[in-house]
């Protein structure tokens, strides 16, 4: 095989990891727009609080040996009760005009939530139990993770139930309606501190989906991804349009691509500075991301 | 009683009590007073609650003996506080700060990182009696940060550190011997930790050149088996197979050590990504000849995390619980909450190290003494020529304040680290 066959089969390889794993990024970058497009506000808990699920998972796991299948699903659920305490604690009684109050609250949230975790752990890194970590699926000259692969389809399947809850149910509904006008939400009847409680727990069952799939895909999980994590939730919801969830998927995807592609070409102290080099090229030439709206909140 | 007498008699009682000891005047026991920090909080805080546990057993252990002579005969306690430096360079600054300016401490034992040690080590006088130097003047004897050669900094730092220097050169000439049909390397690192970089790119390379080990590909242009030669290079070449310490995925990585085909493959990180990267390797049916680690991961942390993933991998430490002493303090750290380790057991070695130091120099543990005891523990550390330590004798350089420790050779088998050469 010639040496360019070899660098085309390289780097397609090197692509599709990074789509693969971009799916995480994607779910957590969902979670932010999920709740940016409720409230008009940014949770910077959501990472923490997603991790912190994905503990309470492993918990499970190591004090029960629950399978990973209910790993999983505590992880989830784990979560979403944190959004829900996220939210009355930093969102339900801050005034809804006041974004600096909210923002500061949920960061002085992210680093309690994380603190908690590693206190709990001592910062340890501990194993977290994957599916299918040992499959590889040879394509050809390609391999195919097969961990990933699970973690795509729970991915795909997390984000179709929310399309779902969000555009098919009466609570999805009530959601949308909040986000677009929360006066009028409330003169139709609509309880909007109720909305925005369910909405940060539907977000939080999302981000213990991903907040596990990420540890499952390393295998390891550690207090040390948290800030990372959400940094990378910011730029893909950013990149995606804030309040985008099609946009924060499109992004998330990209996100994992081009980091990949960029460390393969241009090594890893370089990696970050150009996937933030993205982020700026976004915001000056394309301030409402890839499928963000144009028209202003009201 | 007038209104104005009772407010009168209640300031006056409120006054005098202000200036009042808290406690009856009695012969205060007099303690010799030790200042410890390390990550307490933050992913590496299983650091600091090791060297607080270590350390915890270690003053019980002198303190059940009879406690430490001091100059005058009498017999006092020791005692420690631990704070959380967190890793941050401007925590522990402030730390040694306040500890040297605000408290009765003699003598410092810590940072756990060795970027915060480097940055707080510049704020001590660098040259004993340097009137023109208003540096700190307390001594430190540090128990983890390990990134070579930091302790020339300040006649005031000392380390307890194992040197890895002469672990990499000792551990590449072994596995010559039993690997002699190894011929090539490769390997990665976490570019963003200063030990894990440094130490990949100074000393393993190159002590695995010294040794006949040679980079894919036909070596690396400077590196001739001498430290630090060539190191830019080393990172030039490795740029795709490195990593950062919070990284999660290693795919681009892993394949990156696939296609070198080396014998013999370096990681040279912490435990989180030790783990993520040795969990890579595996997924994708990479198996070396041999794998070498660096010695920050020959920790628990590591078995906890990928114990299977790590099956075969080599390490150099200064820590095994190998002799009586060793096995001890590790039973000691269990019973506080930590683990012993390569970092973490020299805090017991560096309060024993106090103790002597303090008895050999006739420290008188008084508030009026504090300045001249400090300066006594600090010349007294730097005559230090030898010491006991828990593997064995532990050598000192004095003029660089550094140690030369005994160290062993361990490999990651069915989930625990064996002992597989002893070269003490």
């Amino acid at each position: 095989m010639s040496d360019l066959a070899l660098e085309f089969i390289e780097v397609t390889q090197t692509i599709g990891d990074g789509l693969f794993f971009g799916t995480t990024y994607a779910l957590i970058g969902v979670g932010f727009t999920l709740i940016f497009g409720a409230m008009g506000k940014l949770n910077m808990t959501y990472a923490a609080a997603a991790l912190a699920g994905a503990y309470a998972g492993l918990a499970a796991f190591t004090f029960v040996n629950a399978p990973a299948p209910v790993v999983f699903l505590i992880s989830a659920l784990a979560s979403g009760l944190l959004g829900g305490v996220v939210y009355v604690t930093c969102f339900r009684f801050i005034p809804i005009n006041n974004h600096l109050a909210a923002l500061m609250a949920s960061i002085g949230a992210l680093f309690f939530i994380d603190e908690i975790v590693v206190h709990t752990t001592d910062g340890s890194p501990l194993t977290f139990p994957a599916l299918f970590d040992d499959v590889m699926f040879d394509v050809g000259p390609f391999g195919i993770r097969g961990d990933l692969l699970f973690v795509l389809a729970v991915n795909i399947a997390g984000t179709i139930g929310l399309l779902y809850v969000l555009y098919r149910t009466r609570l999805g509904l009530a959601t949308r309606a909040v986000s677009q006008q929360d006066v009028a939400a409330r003169l139709c009847g609509i309880d909007v501190h109720r909305t925005n409680f369910i909405t940060f727990v539907l977000a939080g069952l999302l981000g213990g989906i991903a907040g596990s799939m990420t540890a499952s895909a390393v295998g390891v999980l550690s207090p040390l991804i948290t800030v990372p994590l959400t940094v990378k939730g910011l730029i893909v919801s950013v990149i995606g349009g804030l309040g985008s969830i099609p946009g924060a998927i499109a992004a998330g995807l990209l996100v994992g691509g081009l980091e990949n592609v960029f460390l393969y070409f241009r090594g890893v102290n370089e990696r970050d500075m150009y996937v933030l080099l993205l982020l700026f090229v976004f915001l000056v030439f394309r301030p409402h991301g890839i499928f963000g709206s144009a028209i202003e909140r009201d | 009683m007038s209104t104005t007498k009772l407010v009168a008699a209640a300031l006056a009682i409120m006054v005098a009590s202000f200036f009042m000891p808290a406690h009856p005047v009695v012969a205060a026991e007099r303690t010799v007073k030790i200042a410890a920090w390390g990550a307490k909080s933050g992913p590496l805080r299983s650091f600091g609650v090791n060297s607080e546990a270590v350390l915890k057993g270690a003053m019980k252990a002198i303190n059940d003996s009879g406690g430490v002579k001091l100059g005058d005969g009498t017999m006092a306690k020791m005692e420690f506080t631990y704070y959380d430096s967190a890793c941050n360079a401007d925590q522990a600054i402030s730390i040694a700060r306040k500890v040297e300016s605000q408290t009765q401490a003699l003598v410092g034992i810590g940072p756990t990182c060795s970027g915060a040690a480097a940055a707080m080590y510049g704020i001590f006088q660098k040259k004993v009696d340097d009137k023109s130097d208003t540096g700190l003047q307390f001594p430190i004897l540090t128990d983890t940060a390990i990134r070579p050669g930091l302790a020339k900094k300040s006649q005031w730092t000392f380390r307890n550190v194992p040197n890895e220097i002469t672990m990499y050169d000792a551990l590449f000439k072994w596995l010559r011997s039993k690997y002699p049909d190894v011929k090539t390397i490769y390997g990665g690192t976490e570019t963003d930790q200063a030990h894990s970089r440094i130490t990949f790119a100074a000393v393993i390379v190159q002590k695995a050149k010294k040794y006949g080990f040679e980079w894919v590909g036909g070596g690396i242009e400077g590196v001739t088996g001498k430290v630090i030669k060539g190191m830019k290079n080393v990172l030039k070449v490795s740029k795709s197979s490195n990593w950062l310490l919070a990284d999660t995925n290693f795919s681009v990585q892993a394949r990156a050590f696939k296609r070198s085909g080396a014998d013999m493959m370096i990681i040279s990180s912490h435990p989180f990504t030790t783990c993520g990267m040795l969990k890579e390797l595996r997924r994708q049916r990479i198996k070396p000849k041999v794998l070498v680690g660096l010695t920050s991961s020959s920790s628990a942390e590591t078995l906890k995390g990928c114990s299977a993933a790590a099956e075969g991998i080599y390490i150099p430490t200064g820590f095994a619980p190998i002799t009586p002493a060793a096995a001890k303090v590790a039973a000691a750290a269990a019973a506080n909450g930590g683990a012993a380790d390569l970092h973490s057991a020299a805090a017991w070695e560096n309060a024993h190290i106090i103790k002597q130091v303090v008895e050999a120099t006739g420290v008188m543990a008084k508030p009026g003494t504090l300045k001249a005891d400090r300066r006594k523990v600090r010349d007294g550390l730097e005559a230090l020529a030898k010491v006991n330590g828990l593997m064995g004798e532990i050598g000192r350089v004095q003029d660089e304040g550094e140690s030369i420790k005994p160290y062993v050779f361990v490999q990651a088998q069915k989930g625990a680290w064996k002992v597989v050469h002893d070269p003490r």
